[in-house]
């Protein structure tokens, strides 16, 4: 006799609806393409054109990184990356405790803490810088204020969802030993979190690097005010040496944070 | 000596983790409170270093009265208490010797506690806690690294290097396999016997119970329901206190 063939149930979930999402999604590009007056060819055109950005790209000037005043711009992004990780990320270990119930045991404290961490993470750097340079001129000043509080945004995010996976025994043990608050935070606490805190910190770090580019564009200082400066005087050239310099340094640092990190956590 | 006048716990209003508890523990006791899981053994101990604090009653120890302290009489009252629990609740990451200094936090000016400076002196009695359990070579292992039973004795450790007068043990060995339960139970002994100091130890095994309890307190429904000698405890006690009768499960050897 032969076995029957087995009859497979059919599976469950929702097939129907993906299918639904699927094609929602591309009609909706292709709206959005419509809309928007998206044309390829136009792309084609455009770079096939004489066209001195292009040409810049071709013939990057490398050596404009090591001229006086490209130097001191490009100083300047990495004491603003350095100052505002170090002041930011610091600064966000306080605010990532003080929004925990074992670090701040004072409850509307506490639901003023995560609300202002929310809300500090909602803006984007670039209008940090907006905003500072708006309200403190233009500078290296709004430029340090933009990654101070966007590192402590961060920082802060991550350490937060940290200490919510932390073990709470070796906190209930020091309290029973008659720890005051901030022995407690330092010895029963701080040990879990300090690998991935130092790990953050470096990530802040890789970011604010990248940040600090952009930041000159709105006038916060560092090397993004001399390519704004060159791109404003077409000299694409000088453009692309410098971008091309920046994008150099950005992946060692990038390499190196990212081999120091794997061996913290 | 720690007294218990007509104390009771409440989590909620109207559900009594402790009902109405008399007790007087003198010093240099080792009492052994059993009970089912949820009879309050658990709170009843945690009401003597205030980590519960009580809802009705009075609670004396060491001739403080625990409800009507402030809160820097809680944290001077509970250095003098040392505390072992069922989780351990060691910081993994750190060493054993930083995890039995955290037992001379309250001794210690803050900074002290933040920079990790301790005195050579504080570091003697860490070390002093750590010989007592026969872990001093262990000093510098992460405490991560050593088995469950070292990992309890790091435990006792630390609440030693309190100089306590009062160490409370809550469920030591129920994550432990009986022969290292046996070890546990022995230092907490050998600890008691040397030292007088007053311990309380919740267990929930009854042959541990009557085994190392010179006085076993049994707990229902938040209630005292015995008080009497280790010795004098029957099955048929235990039967009451359990309000049902004996299983295996209710011993650490399965053989008796």
């Amino acid at each position: 006799m032969q076995a029957s063939e087995l009859k497979i149930p059919k599976k469950p979930g929702l097939r129907g609806s993906v299918m639904f999402s699927i094609s929602f999604a591309f009609v909706l590009t292709i709206v959005t393409m419509i809309t928007v007056e998206f044309s390829l060819l136009e792309i084609i055109e455009n770079f096939t054109r004489p066209n001195m950005v292009v040409d810049g790209l071709l013939s990057p000037d490398l050596t404009q990184i090591f001229s006086e005043r490209s130097r001191s711009a490009f100083l300047e992004t990495l004491q603003l990356a350095i100052l505002g990780t170090v002041s930011g990320g610091g600064l966000s270990l306080l605010m990532a405790f003080w929004a925990t119930d074992f670090g701040n045991p004072i409850g509307w404290l506490r639901v003023v803490v995560r609300n202002f961490n929310n809300v500090i993470r909602s803006i984007p750097d670039l209008l940090w810088a907006l905003l500072f340079v708006t309200a403190v001129g233009v500078g290296i000043l709004p430029g340090l204020l933009a990654l101070f509080f966007f590192s402590m945004a961060v920082v802060t995010k991550l350490t937060s969802d940290t200490l919510d996976g932390i073990d709470q025994g070796p906190i209930e043990a020091a309290r029973a030993s008659g720890s005051g608050q901030l022995s407690m935070l330092r010895m029963a606490v701080l040990p879990q979190i300090l690998p991935s805190y130092a790990s953050f910190l470096l990530y802040g770090f890789e970011l604010n690097l990248r940040a600090s580019a952009v930041l000159g564009l709105v006038g916060a200082g560092g090397i993004g005010s001399r390519i704004e400066f060159f791109r404003g005087r077409l000299e694409w050239s000088e453009v692309w040496g410098l971008v091309l310099m920046f994008f150099l340094v950005v992946f060692l640092v990038e390499r190196l944070s990212v081999t120091i990190r794997r061996r913290l956590v | 000596m720690i007294t218990f006048r007509n104390v009771s716990v409440e989590y909620r209003p109207g559900e009594k983790a402790l009902d109405d508890i008399n007790l007087e523990i003198q010093e240099g006791e080792f009492v052994v409170i059993v009970g089912l899981s949820g009879a309050g053994k658990s709170t009843l101990i945690r009401t003597i270093n205030n980590l519960v604090p009580i809802t009705d009653g009075e609670l004396q120890v060491d001739g403080n009265s625990v409800g009507d302290l402030s809160r820097s009489g809680v944290r001077k009252l509970r250095s003098r208490i040392g505390m072992i629990f069922q989780g351990f609740n060691l910081v993994d990451r750190a060493t054993v010797i930083q995890n039995v200094l955290m037992g001379r936090v309250y001794k210690l000016p803050t900074w002290r506690n933040v920079f990790g400076a301790y005195p050579k002196k504080d570091k003697q009695i860490a070390a002093k806690a750590l010989n007592r359990v026969d872990l001093l070579e262990k000093a510098h292992s992460r405490a991560t690294d050593l088995s469950g039973g070292q990992r309890q004795r790091v435990g006792i450790a630390r609440a030693l290097s309190q100089e306590p007068r009062v160490i409370l043990a809550d469920e030591p060995v129920a994550s432990l396999d009986p022969p290292t339960s046996h070890a546990v139970m022995q230092h907490l002994q050998k600890i008691n016997r040397d030292l007088g100091i007053t311990t309380i130890v919740n267990l929930h095994f009854l042959d541990l119970a009557t085994a190392y309890g010179d006085r076993i307190i049994g707990l229902r429904g938040g209630k005292v329901v015995f008080d009497g000698k280790g010795s004098e405890c029957t099955p048929e006690i235990f039967e009451g206190i359990y309000g049902r009768s004996l299983t295996a499960e209710d011993t650490l050897q399965e053989d008796i």
